[in-house]
């Protein structure tokens, strides 16, 4: 008995190790060395000197950082808890349907999810040309004036919120769907015997049923969307970056473009502060109110 | 390096390169577009040439950081090409980063280039402290391209077939005025999405007025800062005025100049080729491009030069044999720059754009008169196409050429920033 235990612990052991290895090796090693960086005037190549904590103090006090937290929170804003209601309504509706048609529309949804960001940039540049762009169509009326969005500061993150949600949303959608399978149909069914309106379905069977996924898909789009970076630096690109900057950008920008690799490094052990407190706090808070 | 090693390499240099074995040379370029094509068969009529003897090995990347972030690593691990496409403007970034290697008169001389065969400016342009680290390939500026038929009716074409009457900021606008009066949806077409790109054209109107940008601690000189207000007012007013659209960005650009909206068009000539190719499928209006007028006080207009760098891969320096295969390339493309002409750019071969080919080419021909009156970008770290003083005037102009906020403001803002570079 006693020497199954141990073979039993060896095997685990070896099964675990190439994991192991590549995760030391391949995340914490560099996010050990990320965190010594910061404290170093580093180029973007080759070893700086140690300034101890002159990036930090000097980070406090950029005003271009304090721009890139607010923008990256508001777009926190505008997307997380938007876009998951919104999965959340289109996956109940395609669970209405049957058969194939279900099929097509739910592949109509997820269709945009498996774009490259480049061809959503590019999509999207065009529906949005401030000459011919097709939605200007719609612009004109609401604004009185040919609106250039990616120029036109209050209209940016909206803007930039609205595709990430039409685009990323599919991911979201399927995760609810298989949420909702899940239920079982005799719930409703009861519930339906008993004279329960459909309004009493949805608050007192589907949405509590459906709260666990609903946890998983905000963390993870509050994980992916503090993160934001291709969307904002593409379509900001020759404008007015300062006012636009988001954190990763910010990171890039001053890695690639300003070659301080030091002071990236600084901006970068933040940003990995914040979506860790971050995570660790919505994830605790959702799953006490789901376990009351 | 030892004089040996220098003397091995001049030899080599001269000796047939028959005699030893193939040498394959490692090519990196940023040439996608038109340019990219004419760029690959360029290097496939060499491999030709040099069948048995040298063979480039080409390999186009992505245009801009990423191009100059990958050439930086690479170097820094000895994993790099054995030569490269640069911009002029890059180079002294490149420098402090320790990723050319020098280019040294033996070498230049084995090519049988010397600084005279190069516009002054041009050859300033690849030199940082008296060292040179990339040989000139072209000068690509911007340019003002017309539309001859719009023109002609509004008048503004002389006796010789040329644009007439533009020099001087009030002749100039009075002109942008003319054909909006003669029915031009817009007068002119400049780039206003992207203060960025409007740098070219900001920092030519600059030098028009003696203006001059600076480096670290002292970016506008004199009253530089002044004048650089007036450069941008310039295309605030053309906005303001219903003369250029606001808010366009490039392509849009491109398409209110060939459709037509818009008779004139201020642009790289990197754009000739578009042009050529609607023409010869009878889909374009006759046009021409010529040097900037003068506005201000001068002949003045930005470029910048796509030129050829060797680089410094830390651990692995060259084969003497293998540095001699790579000036070869270097010297064959100077020497055939003349198709490079077709793609707009100009040779910065002084002796290929004296040739007779490239005097009858138009409008390159006209146009090449600017090589006279060029400005290229400040010689610092924080300059050059994709840099920090690239991103700061997207910030600054796009604003302020679109009426945002007035010029004052907006250079003063670019100021603060890059002072705090």
């Amino acid at each position: 008995m006693l020497t199954d235990r141990r073979k039993e612990l060896i095997a685990a052991l070896v099964l675990i190790t190439p994991f192991l290895v590549i995760y030391g090796w391949m995340f914490v090693w560099p996010t050990i060395q990320m965190v010594t960086i910061s404290f170093t005037n580093a180029p973007l190549i080759g070893k700086g000197d140690w300034i101890g904590l002159d990036n930090y103090r000097a980070l406090l006090a950029d005003p271009v950082f304090h721009t890139a937290l607010w923008n990256t929170s508001y777009f926190v804003i505008l997307t997380v808890v938007p876009g998951t209601a919104v999965a959340l309504l289109i996956a109940l509706m395609v669970s209405r349907l049957r058969g194939w048609l279900q099929s097509l529309v739910l592949a109509l949804f997820f269709l945009p999810f498996i774009l490259p960001v480049t061809v959503v940039y590019v999509i999207w540049d065009w529906l949005t040309n401030v000459r011919f762009g097709l939605l200007q169509g719609v612009i004109e009326p609401l604004a009185g004036r040919n609106v250039n969005v990616w120029r036109t500061l209050p209209w940016f993150m909206p803007g930039v919120a609205l595709i990430t949600i039409w685009w990323t949303n599919g991911f979201s959608i399927l995760l609810f769907l298989a949420g909702l399978r899940n239920i079982p149909r005799d719930l409703y069914e009861a519930a339906s015997l008993d004279g329960a309106t459909r309004w009493q379905l949805f608050t007192r069977i589907t949405w509590p049923l459906i709260w666990p996924v609903t946890v998983l898909c905000l963390t993870i789009q509050l994980i992916l969307q503090l993160k934001i970076f291709d969307q904002v630096y593409l379509f900001a690109q020759g404008g007015r970056t300062r006012s636009t900057m988001v954190m990763v950008q910010y990171i890039y920008e001053t890695a690639f473009q300003r070659n301080q690799g030091g002071y990236a490094a600084t901006v970068a052990v933040m940003l990995f502060i914040i979506v860790a407190i971050f995570s660790v706090l919505q994830f605790q808070l959702l799953r006490m109110r789901g376990a009351r | 390096m030892t004089r040996t090693f220098r003397a091995a390499l001049l030899s080599s240099a001269l000796l047939a390169p028959g005699v030893q074995a193939q040498e394959i040379v490692e090519w990196w370029d940023f040439l996608g577009g038109g340019d990219g094509v004419r760029m690959k068969q360029l290097i496939s009529d060499f491999n030709a040439e040099h069948a048995g003897e040298i063979q480039i090995n080409a390999t186009t990347l992505d245009w801009g950081i990423p191009f100059y972030t990958k050439v930086q690593t690479a170097a820094a691990v000895g994993e790099g090409p054995d030569i490269m496409t640069y911009h002029a403007s890059r180079i002294p970034l490149a420098v402090s980063q320790g990723t050319l290697a020098p280019i040294t008169p033996e070498d230049l001389a084995a090519m049988g280039l010397s600084p005279d065969s190069f516009a002054p400016s041009t050859w300033e342009a690849v030199n940082v402290d008296g060292t040179t680290y990339a040989i000139p390939f072209d000068t690509h500026p911007i340019v003002l391209y017309y539309n001859k038929d719009m023109l002609e009716a509004a008048g503004l074409i002389g006796e010789d077939g040329l644009p007439t009457g533009l020099d001087g900021l009030e002749n100039f606008n009075a002109a942008l005025q003319t054909l909006k009066d003669n029915g031009a949806e817009w007068a002119i077409a400049q780039v206003t999405a992207d203060g960025g790109f409007a740098f070219r054209t900001i920092y030519s109107l600059l030098c028009q007025q003696g203006g001059t940008i600076g480096g670290d601690g002292d970016w506008f000189p004199g009253d530089s800062q002044q004048k650089l207000e007036n450069a941008v007012q310039v295309i605030a007013d053309w906005v303001a005025n219903g003369y250029n659209p606001s808010y366009t960005d490039y392509p849009t650009t491109v398409a209110l100049f060939t459709s037509g909206a818009a008779p004139f068009m201020i642009n790289g000539v990197w754009e000739v080729p578009t042009m050529t190719d609607l023409a010869a499928r009878g889909e374009l209006f006759e046009w021409g491009a010529i040097e900037l007028p003068v506005l201000f006080d001068r002949p003045c207009t930005y470029a910048d030069s796509h030129a050829f760098a060797i680089p410094n891969n830390v651990g692995k320096p060259p084969t003497a044999e293998k540095h001699a295969a790579v000036l070869e390339v270097i010297r064959w493309m100077s020497e055939h720059s003349l198709f490079w002409a077709t793609a707009g750019h100009i040779p910065a071969n002084l002796a290929v754009i004296q040739s007779e080919e490239y005097q009858t080419m138009e409008p390159q021909a006209t146009y090449a008169s600017l090589i006279a009156n060029m400005v290229f970008d400040p010689k610092s770290i924080h300059a050059g196409v994709a840099s920090a003083l690239f991103e700061e005037a997207g910030n600054a102009f796009t604003a302020a050429m679109n009426g945002e906020v007035d010029a004052a403001t907006a250079v003063a803002e670019m100021k603060a920033a890059m002072d705090r570079l």
